[in-house]
């Protein structure tokens, strides 16, 4: 008789569940399709600067950025402009759909940069700059600028938005005490090469 | 003794502005939080600046925004379903209602003369309107994928409150992975206005100048597309946007019924034939196309649009011959939109053929109005900037039309050629006010430089200074 109930509680319980999961999946490709896309693109890679490459992105990295707009955490301009709004209403479940779906989509192809910026970038990016306290990039980015976990994927992104990212985390606007810390001591030139070294990978 | 240490304050000329014109509004500048700003803002938690370059003018998250019917929303829902899921109502908590106020001076080059009892609408030489309009919005989310732009605007020149552009709209995304398009999006729009629903600024409704005065003298003529439509007539069209690329749309325009009696006096009621409105007959239809290309911060879109609107004559009721005016538009638009730099590009042509059944009004069965404008618009950080427009009209002479022998508002060489400049400067202390002078200039006014009209007018006389506030809250 148990085992009767035993199955009979599996036949129905197990196909609600894969429903609802289902229907949240729904929830967040609904958004990716009607919101997310409209600047990000719906592959993930957007056509400007403003808007970061989402495709490959570390979806752990997403979560972390997702909650942090919404809960304000993350202040940067834009993201006060363009994300709070977007990730006001968000719960953690259709965050997690979301980062997903962006983390599986095959990453932005490099975009060529003039040679002796890209040498003097990943020169940066692989041996940081110790007279200037900069550390080596690679050290939590990884060799490829593939990221790992909430280290994010910086290979194939924006240069503009690269640059931007890491002048926001030099004057604090952007919160982040690791990435402060090793944006503070860089040039504008050196913060221009480091971007399209990593724009162009 | 010891030398006093005083900070110097420079009135400069900007906050002079705003002093001057005593905008009593908040005293403290505060940096904008998304609490504090008009209905989309409200609804969607964005930023102005998410959606506008400097207000109207959108931006390319903006036309998107619209196309999708205004419905993307941050606030909560009130979201009830039924037994089976489904959801039978998504009213937003937070109604998206907004205010829109301006308020200006109008200097005219010379004054109108005062004995003409038909010119008692434009301006003296200097006219203050505050306000000039004051308009109540309901602009957002009705339900998903349904969401409207409404707008009800009280106007200073005749004292009276009307329906100004509006629309309501319906929009979806699709998909048609088959053959390669992986996003587009689809809808309807019912409005009031041909253009209202258009997402660039290179067409009428929306188009440069954004405001300008009331109490200007108007040229004897103007296409049918440029604003003779406006809140007299009802369309629906149909759109698509493939793939981030093509747009394109088509519709018709219908004019309200009339020989309405009026219940109360037995005389002629407000939709009556002999009210002077532009009554289309039948159906007028209506397209629009538009190709856009976005990379890195900049935008081109290149595009063509129109309407054949045959329309009754005014007071002549609903039988009798039609005057059929056909519309065929181009217009193209760049921006480039960074935070510190915005430039804008944005242009129309407009070639409108007009066939005359009704004979009483004309010389000539058949005549041309060719019409267009350029405008270039730079802003610093949203704060600092302006606009340059050069606009031009031909057109083919006829003085029955043209009204040869009318003081002021005719041509007296009977052809509607007009010609000139605009120049303003602006200032945004916040991005939802905007302070500006603008200054119009006439080359050719009514068909000439001077004396247009036959009674010593000339076309600089009609030249505006054009000073004002607009805000939206």
């Amino acid at each position: 008789m148990k085992w009767l109930v035993m199955g009979l509680a599996i036949v129905v319980i197990a196909p609600t569940i894969a429903i609802e999961d289902a229907a949240a999946q729904n929830v967040a490709r609904d958004l990716i399709r009607r919101e997310c896309s409209t600047c990000h693109g719906a592959n993930g890679i957007s056509g400007s600067p403003t808007f970061p490459n989402l495709a490959g992105q570390q979806a752990p990295y997403l979560e972390v950025q997702l909650k942090a707009f919404r809960d304000r955490s993350r202040a940067d301009p834009h993201a006060q402009a363009f994300m709070w709004g977007m990730a006001a209403q968000l719960t953690d479940a259709t965050i997690a759909d979301i980062a997903a779906y962006f983390a599986a989509q095959p990453p932005a192809k490099g975009i060529p940069a003039d040679p002796a910026e890209v040498a003097a970038g990943k020169k940066i990016f692989e041996e940081g700059i110790p007279a200037q306290n900069v550390a080596p990039c690679q050290s939590c980015h990884l060799q490829n600028a593939e990221g790992n976990a909430v280290f994010p994927r910086l290979a194939g992104q924006h240069r503009g938005y690269l640059e931007r990212q890491l002048e926001v985390f030099a004057t604090g606007l952007r919160a982040n005490p690791i990435m402060h810390e090793n944006a503070k001591n860089l040039t504008a030139l050196q913060i221009s090469q480091v971007a399209a070294f990593l724009s162009s990978r | 003794m010891r030398a006093r240490i005083g900070r110097i304050v420079t009135i400069t000329w900007p906050l002079a502005f705003a002093i001057a014109i005593g905008l009593a509004a908040t005293a403290m500048l505060r940096l904008s939080s998304a609490n504090a700003t008009p209905g989309f803002a409200r609804q969607t938690g964005l930023s102005c600046q998410a959606c506008h370059t400097v207000f109207p003018e959108l931006t390319s998250f903006g036309r998107r925004f619209k196309m999708n019917a205004y419905v993307f929303s941050n606030v909560r829902q009130l979201e009830p379903t039924t037994e089976r899921g489904e959801k039978t109502l998504s009213l937003s908590d937070l109604p998206p209602i907004s205010v829109q106020l301006q308020g200006s001076n109008t200097w005219l080059g010379k004054a109108i003369p005062d004995a003409n009892p038909t010119l008692t609408s434009l301006s003296d030489e200097s006219t203050t309107e505050f306000p000039q309009a004051l308009s109540l919005f309901y602009t957002g989310k009705i339900a998903d994928y349904l969401g409207s732009f409404l707008q009800l605007t009280w106007i200073q020149t005749n004292n009276a409150v009307g329906i100004d552009n509006s629309e309501l709209r319906f929009a979806n995304h699709g998909m048609f992975e088959s053959i390669g398009v992986r996003d587009f999006i689809y809808g309807l729009s019912v409005n009031n206005n041909p253009t209202v629903q258009d997402v660039w600024n290179s067409t009428p409704a929306w188009g440069y100048p954004f405001i300008t005065t009331n109490v200007g003298v108007p040229p004897v003529a103007a296409p049918i597309l440029v604003g003779q439509l406006s809140q007299e007539s009802a369309g629906l069209s149909g759109y698509l946007f493939l793939s981030n690329h093509l747009y394109v749309e088509g519709g018709g325009y219908w004019s309200a019924q009339t020989h309405f009696t009026n219940a109360t006096t037995g005389g002629p009621g407000p939709l009556d034939s002999t009210a002077p409105l532009m009554r289309i007959s039948g159906t007028a239809p209506y397209w629009r196309v538009a190709w856009e290309e976005a990379w890195g911060y900049h935008s081109l879109s290149v595009g063509t649009y129109g309407i054949v609107a045959p329309t009754h004559p005014t007071g002549v009721g609903n039988s009798g011959p039609l005057n059929t005016f056909t519309d065929i538009a181009g217009d193209a638009q760049y921006q480039y939109v960074s935070d510190d730099h915005l430039v804008s590009v944005y242009g129309t042509w407009i070639n409108e053929h007009r066939h005359f059944n009704n004979r009483n009004l004309v010389d000539h069965e058949d005549n041309w109005l060719n019409s267009g404008s350029l405008t270039a618009s730079y802003f610093f950080r949203r704060k600092y900037g302006g606009y340059v427009e050069a606009f031009s009209q031909t057109g083919t002479t006829d003085h029955t039309l043209y009204a040869s022998g009318t003081q002021v508002l005719g041509s007296a060489n009977g052809k509607p050629n007009v010609q000139g400049y605009r120049f303003e400067l602006n200032f945004l202390p916040w991005l939802n006010t905007k302070l500006g002078v603008q200054y119009t200039v006439y080359t050719r006014f009514n068909g000439r430089a001077n004396n247009y009209d036959g009674f010593s007018r000339d076309a600089h006389n009609n030249n505006i200074v054009f000073l004002y506030v607009w805000t939206a809250f």
